[in-house]
C-alpha cells in the first residue's frame, strides 16, 4: 500500500539524450510496423521532418514516459520508494501537456514528484491511488513538456 | 485522399483508425520500444499469478495507438495536451485461435472535436477520444487539445 508519508516526495532528477534511433525504434513498436521504411517519414528522415515544419526529427506523443523505464531506477525502483504492490499495480490514467517542440539530439531533464496519494473506500476495499507529475526541461532549460501519471493499486 | 476535414469544427470527426489485431510480439517490441518490461506484458506465468489466462497489453500502448491516430490526421507539433483514462484489459490475439480472438485485440480509435476556444491567441480545439475493440469494450477514452491550423489535416490513409 503507498504511502502517504511520501507525498511531495522528489525523484532524483535523471537526464537522456533523444535519440533518433530510439524514436524510430517507438514509431515501429505503435504503428505496428516491421521497419523503418514503413512508419511516418517525419519520424525517420529530416528532410521529410523540415518539409513538415519541425526543426528536426520530432518525437511521437507518448514517447516520452519511456524515459521513466530506463532513466533513474525505473520502474522497480518506483514501486519500492512507494511501497506499492507490483503484483497489485493499474495505470489509470496519464496526461501530457506539451509547451515547446522536441527533437532528435534534445538533452531533456526529467524531475518526477508524488504530487498526491489518494486513499479511496473503507476496510478491504480500499483502493489507493498514487499521482506522479514529471517536468520535462530540455538543455535550453526550457520546460518542454509535463505529464502525470495516475497509478492505482487494486 | 487528403483534406477530408478541410476545417475543424464543433462536431467534426477524426477520421477512424483501425489496429493490427494485436499480437504478443507487437508487446515486446513496445516493451522494448518503450523500456516498459512489466512481466504483466509478456509472461504468461506472471499474468497467471495474478489471476489473468493472458498476457495484457500496456495501457500505454493503447494510448499510444491513440497517439498515432491523432498525429495521422493533424500532425503531432499541433498537440497540446493529450489525455487518457484507461478502462479496461486488452488481450492478444491468439495465433493457434486467430479468427475467434482478432476481434478482441484489434483496437478502433474514434474521435470528435467538442469545443474551439482561444487561448493565449491560439485557436484551438478539443477533440474527446475513445478506443474500443471491435467486440466495443472500451480500452480508453480521453481527449486531446490541439491548434487549429490554416492547412488541412493529414488523411490517415495517405
Amino acid at each position: 500500500m503507498a504511502d502517504q508519508s511520501k507525498i511531495g516526495m522528489e525523484f532524483p532528477a535523471s537526464t537522456f539524450i533523444i535519440e533518433k534511433d530510439k524514436i524510430i525504434e517507438f514509431a515501429i513498436a505503435v504503428s505496428q510496423k516491421e521497419m523503418k521504411n514503413q512508419i511516418h517519414p517525419v519520424y525517420h528522415d529530416e528532410k521529410a521532418a523540415k518539409a513538415a515544419g519541425y526543426e528536426g526529427i520530432p518525437i511521437p506523443p507518448t514517447f516520452l514516459t519511456s524515459s521513466f523505464f530506463w532513466t533513474g531506477d525505473g520502474l522497480t525502483g518506483m514501486v519500492t520508494a512507494l511501497g506499492i504492490n507490483l503484483k497489485r499495480l493499474l495505470h489509470r490514467e496519464e496526461e501530457y501537456e506539451y509547451f515547446c517542440p522536441i527533437h532528435a539530439g534534445d538533452i531533456i531533464t526529467r524531475k518526477m514528484k508524488v504530487a498526491d496519494i489518494i486513499k479511496k473506500g473503507k476496510g478491504a476495499r480500499t483502493l489507493d491511488m498514487t499521482i506522479l507529475e514529471v517536468e520535462y526541461i530540455n538543455q535550453r532549460n526550457e520546460l518542454v513538456a509535463k505529464s502525470r501519471t495516475t497509478l492505482t493499486e487494486i | 485522399m487528403t483534406g477530408q476535414h478541410n476545417t475543424i469544427e464543433i462536431g467534426s470527426e477524426m477520421p477512424e483508425y483501425i489496429s493490427l489485431p494485436i499480437t504478443r510480439t507487437h508487446l515486446v517490441r513496445y516493451a522494448g520500444a518503450s523500456g516498459d518490461f512489466n512481466p504483466l506484458h509478456h509472461d504468461q506465468t506472471f499474468a497467471n499469478t495474478i489471476g489473468l489466462q493472458n498476457v495484457i497489453a500496456h495501457g500505454m500502448f493503447i494510448m499510444a495507438i491513440a497517439g498515432e491516430a491523432i498525429t495521422s490526421w493533424i500532425g503531432n507539433k499541433n498537440i497540446k495536451k493529450f489525455h487518457s483514462r484507461f478502462l479496461a484489459k486488452t488481450e492478444p490475439v491468439d495465433w493457434d485461435n486467430f479468427e475467434n480472438t482478432k476481434d478482441r485485440a484489434t483496437i478502433v480509435v474514434k474521435g470528435k472535436v467538442i469545443r474551439l476556444f482561444v487561448e493565449n491567441g491560439e485557436k484551438l480545439f478539443e477533440c474527446k477520444i475513445v478506443a474500443e475493440n471491435l467486440l466495443g469494450s472500451k480500452k480508453l477514452s480521453g481527449s486531446f487539445i490541439a491548434v487549429v491550423t490554416g492547412e488541412p489535416p493529414r488523411d490517415v490513409n495517405e
